[in-house]
């Protein structure tokens, strides 16, 4: 990769904000990927962290809000040689576009999902995301959060995710590494990103995250599938940060039989291959 | 037109009622005549009473007719719902002992005779027999269509229950609507949905999402076996929202893409319709309507949706939406979406309904065009480049049409996005900015307009009225319009197979050469009538409006709208 990945975007996040480390992580990450930049494709929702492909010098598909699964999906089954990654928000993969997650895990495509989990809708001003603790308080419930937090990794390893991942936005070494990882991973591949929000979440802060945290020990196994559902679910007393759950299985590229080389915009559309197709309807008497 | 024979196989869901149309409709192509069938079927898997309309002429046929000549009643309970539509002198055949009671019915041992073939469910088979002897088309056709469709035991049976049928009705079904005998010629059997969806591959369509509703999922089915020949790939979406995006992703790396569903699933896809309009994705919407609102009736058809396909999608940004007439139409306009979405960069919406989509009829393969596809995607030196070596993905033109590069391609990187952009494609809150952008996507509309499709005329120039529709309504007007011409009433039948960019001119030129003029439409209110004034400031005469769940029918077209002259006139003196 030649040249900064930096764009001219003006920056429209606040300052402290837990991604500006996410994004530094993004950009080590795709550098260690060994592609041109060309050859890569951030997707995204809305929200603020859906505007983190802007500040890359890739190629850029910013859509709807809870909508990037979906887009990325076809971006990848349309030319597979591309690298796809999504980088968006909490309410943005597991709110608005809570379907699309359960259904392209279940798919496995290759595209790695980075998920900047700050537990708050930050640019519609502190209203509580699906990752919120109960008893939150946030502008949309004042009383505190009733419903139970939606558990992303949990649901993950249930649908048999191959490749399960949890960071701590603050060790940007750390969350690069897992980024590069899920990126050379094949298959759908889950980080979510523990990521403070300094104007809207005053619990879960850098100092709290900080006390929370600790990496998932070596001795860990990752195939460990039990092991790694218990793991994905301690939230109260301390959070394993680090790869929770491996395995290989084959991707939907591999599996779906129109996919491949060559990419679609290169198929043609032969006369001869239509006629074929219409003659199928000619009535012939045998 | 000497010959006209209108066949209807009525039965419960699982009765074979589609197999015993379908083979009709082969029986009479190969005995050298034309047909249009058509299906009424309830929301079931199995049961209810459903009908298969076979109409057979000896001109291709265009329209169905709602009077039956030959009425096969699979089910003997439903000839209390299906007699009244029998023409005197008609032949309604069903089993015993309910057949034997009714006046006018024959009793046919369809059952039984089924049995001796080898199985109860062969009664369709049974029935086919008794159709073929009464329409005189010989048994050995019928043997050999049956040798496409079946092998070994199954197919023997098959020819038994038919041979049985054929021999039963010997000396007791009247031949009053026999077909003499017409060369061969070899025709193509389309459905509306399965010539949309080939269509839309032989316009090069790479990428095809959906999920399943009726009366949509037969062009999801023609895309998934048409298409991967061709190099389409397709997938079934989670949901209609997930299908557009994935289309749209798809058409963002270069493939030309399609949707399909009815209106329930369109409004799931309007946020996403929106964003093809934002983002420049060419991509293909084919809308199968159905009479809403909300799950409304799920297997007839309607025109409801026609205001909703042309203000669908926040914001304003320029479409297209084309509506086929008829099985042709469905793919010749399908080819003509996939070019123009990609030519100027937007969402094409192909409007059909029940009706037209599961209407099928025989068509001469000679006719169907194969134009070359003219991808205008760019590569390598034709991509522009500023100054700085960058490309722009949304820069400025006087057609509003940029050029449009792939990710991938070497050297550039391509920038989409949902919200207001700049020329590069990042996102931007600059209100001259915004200026140029609206202005941009506005100036597309006019290059859309110019090359609009004009409005399809049948009759005199000069008629005492003009009937206007849209869409699947075509044939039966223009049957409309024959037959009162043959009674004296002189009509020009006027269908739009375009109804965005609106054809003003043309339509405000057919408004003024014609004293009345109604609208025909499968919808309440009157749509194209409101758009018509919308778009030319004129007011049609009215609306013949049918919104039942069924399609027009030509004779009662007709007599409709001979009452609506006459009382116009007494009005007028």
């Amino acid at each position: 990769m030649g040249g900064t990945l930096d764009t001219a975007v003006e920056n429209a996040w606040c300052p402290g904000c837990g991604n500006f480390p996410i994004l530094t992580a993004v950009k080590r990450a795709l550098e260690r990927t060994g592609k041109e930049q060309h050859e890569i494709v951030l997707v995204s929702g809305i929200g603020q962290a859906a505007k983190l492909p802007h500040h890359v010098d890739v190629n850029v598909f910013n859509g709807l809000h809870g909508r990037a699964l979906p887009a990325a999906l076809a971006i990848k089954m349309a030319n597979p040689s591309l690298t796809v990654v999504v980088t968006s928000g909490d309410g943005d993969i597991y709110g608005e576009g809570g379907n699309h997650f359960v259904h392209n895990i279940r798919r496995n495509p290759d595209i790695a999902v980075f998920v900047h989990d700050n537990q708050v809708y930050g640019l519609t001003k502190g209203q509580p995301s699906p990752t919120s603790d109960p008893g939150w308080t946030g502008s949309l419930q004042r009383g505190g959060v009733i419903s139970g937090p939606f558990p992303p990794l949990a649901v993950a390893i249930a649908l048999g995710c191959g490749f399960v991942a949890r960071a701590l936005a603050s060790d940007v070494d750390h969350t690069a590494d897992l980024m590069a990882q899920a990126i050379a991973h094949k298959g759908f591949a889950l980080v979510d990103i523990l990521q403070p929000c300094v104007t809207f979440n005053k619990k879960n802060t850098y100092q709290w995250y900080g006390r929370m945290a600790y990496k998932v020990p070596p001795d860990h196994d990752p195939a460990d599938r039990q092991r790694a559902f218990a793991l994905s679910l301690s939230w109260e007393e301390k959070i394993p940060v680090g790869v929770l759950y491996r395995e290989e299985r084959p991707s939907f590229e591999d599996a779906h039989p129109g996919v491949g080389e060559p990419p679609l915009h290169a198929r043609p559309t032969p006369e001869e291959a239509v006629r074929t197709q219409i003659r199928k309807r000619i009535l012939a008497l045998p | 037109m000497n010959i006209d024979v209108n066949i209807r196989i009525t039965g419960g869901a699982g009765q074979g009622v589609h197999t015993a149309g379908g083979l009709i409709s082969r029986m009479v192509v190969a005995a050298g005549h034309h047909f249009h069938a058509t299906q009424d079927y309830m929301s079931r898997i199995r049961g209810g009473r459903n009908s298969y309309t076979v109409r057979v002429m000896d001109i291709p046929v265009r329209a169905g007719r709602a009077e039956a000549d030959i009425l096969l009643a699979l089910d003997p309970g439903h000839l209390p719902h299906f007699l009244p539509g029998l023409r005197p002198g008609g032949i309604a055949v069903s089993d015993p002992p309910a057949a034997g009671a009714m006046d006018g019915v024959t009793a046919a041992p369809l059952k039984e005779l089924a049995v001796s073939a080898g199985s109860p469910i062969l009664g369709n088979m049974v029935g086919v027999g008794i159709v073929a002897r009464a329409t005189d088309v010989s048994l050995d056709t019928l043997d050999r269509l049956l040798a496409l469709e079946f092998r070994d035991e199954f197919l023997e049976k098959n020819r038994k229950a038919v041979r049985l049928g054929a021999e039963w009705a010997s000396g007791r079904v009247t031949d009053a609507f026999r077909l003499p005998p017409a060369p061969f010629r070899p025709r193509a059997i389309l459905a509306g949905n399965e010539a949309l969806a080939l269509g839309a591959v032989a316009g090069g369509c790479k990428f095809a999402a959906g999920y399943p509703m009726t009366p949509a999922s037969s062009i999801l089915l023609g895309l998934s076996v048409d298409g991967p020949p061709l190099g389409l790939v397709f997938e079934q979406a989670e949901d209609e929202i997930a299908a557009l995006n994935m289309a749209i992703g798809a058409s963002y790396a270069g493939a030309r893409a399609m949707v399909a569903t009815s209106g329930g699933g369109f409004a799931l896809m309007v946020e996403a319709l929106s964003l093809a309009g934002m983002m420049e994705t060419p991509v293909v919407i084919a809308l199968g309507m159905r009479p809403g609102p909300a799950t409304g009736m799920p297997t007839r058809t309607g025109q409801e949706d026609l205001e909703f396909a042309l203000s669908a999608g926040h914001g304003e940004f320029p479409r297209l939406v084309l509506a086929p007439g008829s099985v042709e139409e469905a793919y010749e306009l399908a080819f003509h979406a996939m070019e123009m979405a990609e030519a100027h960069q937007v969402p094409c919406i192909l409007l059909t309904d029940q009706y037209l989509g599961d209407t099928v009829v025989d068509v001469d393969p000679e006719e169907i065009a194969v134009p070359p596809v003219r991808r205008r995607i760019v590569r390598g030196a034709e991509v522009p480049r500023t100054a700085e070596g960058r490309y722009l993905r949304y820069a400025l033109t006087e057609s509003g049409v940029s050029p449009m590069a792939l990710p991938g391609e070497p050297g550039i990187t391509v920038v989409a996005d949902s919200d207001e952009h700049g020329e590069d494609g990042h996102l931007t809150e600059d209100h001259d900015v915004r200026i140029r952008m609206v202005e941009k996507r506005g100036r597309k509309e006019e290059g859309l307009a110019a090359e609009t499709l004009p409005p399809l005329l049948s009759g005199p120039p000069d008629g005492d009225a003009a009937l206007i529709g849209f869409g699947s309504t075509k044939g039966v007007i223009a049957e409309a319009r024959e037959i009162l011409a043959r009674e004296g009433v002189s009509v020009t039948a006027v269908h739009l197979r375009q109804v965005w960019p609106f054809p003003s001119g043309a339509v405000e030129g057919i408004l003024s050469r014609y004293g009345t003029a109604w609208t025909v439409e499968n919808n309440r209110r009157g749509q194209l009538a409101r758009l018509i004034r919308a778009e030319t400031g004129r007011q049609v005469t009215g609306t013949v409006s049918r919104c039942d769940g069924l399609p027009f029918e030509p004779s009662s077209l007709a007599r409709e709208v001979k009452e609506r002259i006459w009382a116009e006139r007494s009005i007028r003196r």
